[in-house]
């Protein structure tokens, strides 16, 4: 008859026990037997003697319990199922290594041999579950292991974790957020018995900290096999850390993407692949720097029609030459409003970008040019470009100087764009800047007139554990509009009303409401816009009330990682004339970061 | 002969220790209990260091503390072989100890983290 999962969990709990007498004693207490069930020492004691009954168990009244060789070896297939379980879901079915315990508390009692030979099989035979505890082989026997504790091994010498005792979850994840799993390579650097903690050094030098409970649930091997291969290096690496070189060329890929579902009000919804970017970065030295950004827009570019965009966002070479002065050249992302320079999809709410972030400030900005920047010290940083200017001549009534953008491609030069951004850091979560572009650009008019155009813009952005915050107000000022406006109207024939000043501004707050669950985090937020792209008009234009507009914008973003952002908002937008209305609509995006 | 082979490799570490400084450097919290030590917690998020300015003695034992508010980042200090990576959110703290000489050194995010990632960047001045 196979026995019950009662018989085995006695079993399992005597085997355990076991474990920890240190000879001559062999006879596990009932007392800490029946503690390690969950059970009353009486409830413990009858089922021992049933146990014993059956010859799977030696008991001795007012002595304690040991298992018989039937009895160990019942006990030893019981763990190795529950080891072998817990290794298969976390090798094959992505569990995290802190969850599966309960499930192999279950199956353990259920799974056949045939099924956990072949599970077994899967595996590679191996010796070691996910914590580092042995797997009995299908005799029941288990490979001797030697090991010690954080709190015996040798201080200063190498050791690689090689087992976790305590398979409570929340201590499994305290082991993994200190990167102390089994197979890292670490050394005790100090214990301190007045403070009831050792000092780690684990990988990549991190110093961990851990109390004497903990440490002593973690057994480490030395690592011989590394100190004779550090030996075998002593003159390479006595070489390299004398004199540590400044690091070679290295090459880095990053990326991030914006997929968007959006359903205007009495209109059927879309699905646009809005941005995928490829970032890549080439150190040539700790000093020279190249960086590019490559984006497509709306995923579909084809010849002869507008549809997507391929663009070269970002691709220029930084020479970095002190803290307070470093030079730049190339395509550069204009240094004006929050979202222009940070505009990963996961660090900002809202599926869409803010409507001010799109018709006053072009964002994604960028142009060819050069210029500098750097940090001035007490969190004060700037940033000063010359670029080649905006073309006047495809301004527009309801997008304002969006289109003028040149974008690096042939872009004329004849006159020059100045911008910078003056930034302060200096308070933990704080970003707080003011920053301006100015330019002539109406170069492509013939007779050739100016059209100077001036940006100003303030921002701020507070972010402090849950809470987040924004602010941002930008204006701009175009100048002699009026002859702009003449000038095209003479062009296409119809007068584009472009206005004199363009305004916009708005606030959102933010607050992450749930925090570092398992499943991750979730935040909602609101945002309130106004803006304006006819704000005043140039002699004598027409101020037309329909880009006269704000908007409300609320939804919540879900984080499964910090890096992948899942978000929904509702964006209700309204202007001042009482015939052209914009609907509200319901947006869905999926974002992330590499 | 296991105690004498034991013996010898627990020599052998700290010969190997005593001439290779970098991995000296990793073992120092062992010895110089008596090296002043400071504490600094620095917050990383795109695209800045907070703070991103750390006066020091030169020879104080600087523990390092980094915690991102975002994505994961690097801290290289520019120079030295220190170059740890950040976990993420919520996913931890990296620490590393540098004991500097007098001077500027200046550290920067080692890991891509987005369009301003050159903009990250501090200094840790060290004064006689």
């Amino acid at each position: 008859m196979l026995p019950s999962s009662t018989v085995e969990n006695y079993l399992k709990a005597i085997y355990k026990g076991a474990s920890t007498l240190t000879p001559p004693h062999r006879l596990l207490p009932m007392g800490q037997l029946a503690s390690a069930l969950g059970v009353v020492p009486g409830t413990a004691t009858t089922m021992v003697k049933a146990l014993a009954e059956s010859g799977l168990v030696e008991y001795e009244p007012y002595s304690g319990v040991a298992l018989t060789a039937a009895g160990h070896k019942l006990a030893a297939l019981v763990l190795r199922r529950h080891r072998l379980v817990e290794l298969f879901l976390v090798r094959l079915m992505g569990y995290a290594w802190d969850e599966v315990h309960d499930e192999a508390e279950q199956l353990e009692h259920v799974v056949s041999d045939r099924l956990i030979d072949r599970m077994d099989e899967m595996l590679g035979r191996p010796e070691v579950d996910p914590h580092g505890d042995p797997i009995p082989n299908a005799d029941g026997q288990v490979k001797p292991q030697e090991s010690q504790t954080l709190m015996t091994c040798p201080i200063g010498a190498p050791v690689r974790v090689t087992r976790v005792v305590d398979q409570d979850s929340a201590f499994l994840r305290f082991v993994d957020r200190h990167y102390l799993k089994p197979g890292a390579a670490i050394q005790v650097e100090e214990r301190d018995p007045s403070a009831d903690s050792v000092r780690v050094r684990g990988e990549g030098g991190r110093l961990i900290t851990i109390g004497t409970r903990a440490a002593s649930k973690l057994l480490v091997q030395v690592a011989r096999t590394a100190l004779l291969l550090l030996l075998a290096v002593v003159p390479a690496l006595a070489q390299d850390a004398a004199t540590p070189a400044a690091r070679g060329p290295r090459t880095s890929l990053s990326g991030y993407m914006d997929f968007h579902y959006n359903k205007p009000e009495f209109a059927d919804g879309s699905l646009d692949f809005h941005r995928f970017v490829l970032l890549v970065t080439h150190s040539f030295s700790d000093r020279i720097r190249f960086v590019s950004e490559i984006e497509i827009e709306h995923a579909l570019v084809e010849g002869g029609e507008e549809k997507g965009e391929l663009e070269l966002e970002q691709a220029y070479v930084d020479f970095l030459l002190s803290r307070r002065f470093n030079v730049r050249a190339g395509m550069m992302l204009m240094p004006v409003g929050i979202i222009n320079e940070r505009h990963e999809p996961p660090v900002y709410y809202g599926v869409e970008r803010p409507f001010v972030d799109t018709v006053i400030v072009p964002t994604t900005w960028f142009e060819t040019g050069a210029g500098i920047h750097g940090e001035v010290g007490r969190g004060w940083r700037y940033r000063a470009f010359v670029t080649a200017p905006l073309n006047a001549a495809e301004f527009s009534a309801d997008e304002g100087i969006r289109e003028g953008k040149q974008k690096g491609s042939q872009a004329n030069a004849g006159r020059v764009g100045t911008t910078g951004r003056l930034e302060y850091v200096g308070l933990r979560g704080l970003t707080a800047g003011a920053s301006w572009w100015a330019g002539r650009s109406g170069f492509e008019f013939r007779p050739r007139f100016d059209v100077p155009v001036k940006l100003a813009e303030a921002d701020a952005r507070y972010g402090r554990n849950r809470f987040e915050g924004r602010l941002q107000f930008a204006q701009v000022w175009i100048d002699n509009a009026d002859l702009l406006n003449d000038a095209l109207t003479r062009r296409v024939g119809v007068d584009p009303n472009i206005a004199h000043v363009l305004r916009g501004f708005y606030a959102e707050s933010g607050y992450r409401f749930i925090e570092a669950a398992r499943f991750g985090d979730v935040g909602a937020f609101v945002r309130y816009e106004n803006f304006d792209t006819q704000y005043r008009m140039a002699g004598s234009g027409i101020r037309l009330p329909q880009f006269d507009r704000d908007a409300w914008v609320m939804g919540a973003t879900y984080w499964p990682d910090p890096d992948i952002a899942i978000k929904t908002d509702y964006s209700v937008v309204r202007n001042r004339s009482g015939f052209i209305q914009v609907p509200n609509s319901f947006n869905l995006g999926l974002g992330w970061w590499f | 002969m296991r105690h004498l082979r034991t013996s010898l490799l627990g020599a052998a570490t700290l010969a190997a220790l005593a001439v290779v400084p970098g991995v000296a450097s990793r073992a120092r919290g062992a010895q110089p209990a008596e090296s002043p030590r400071q504490v600094v917690e620095i917050a990383a998020e795109r695209f800045s260091f907070t703070p991103s300015e750390i006066k020091t003695k030169a020879g104080t034992t600087l523990e390092i503390r980094l915690r991102s508010d975002d994505t994961a980042h690097g801290f290289h200090i520019i120079g030295t072989d220190v170059d740890l990576e950040l976990p993420k959110r919520g996913k931890g703290v990296a620490t590393v100890t540098f004991t500097p000489k007098a001077g500027r050194y200046t550290f920067e995010c080692s890991r891509l983290c987005g369009a301003g990632h050159e903009f990250m960047r501090g200094v840790i001045v060290a004064s006689e």
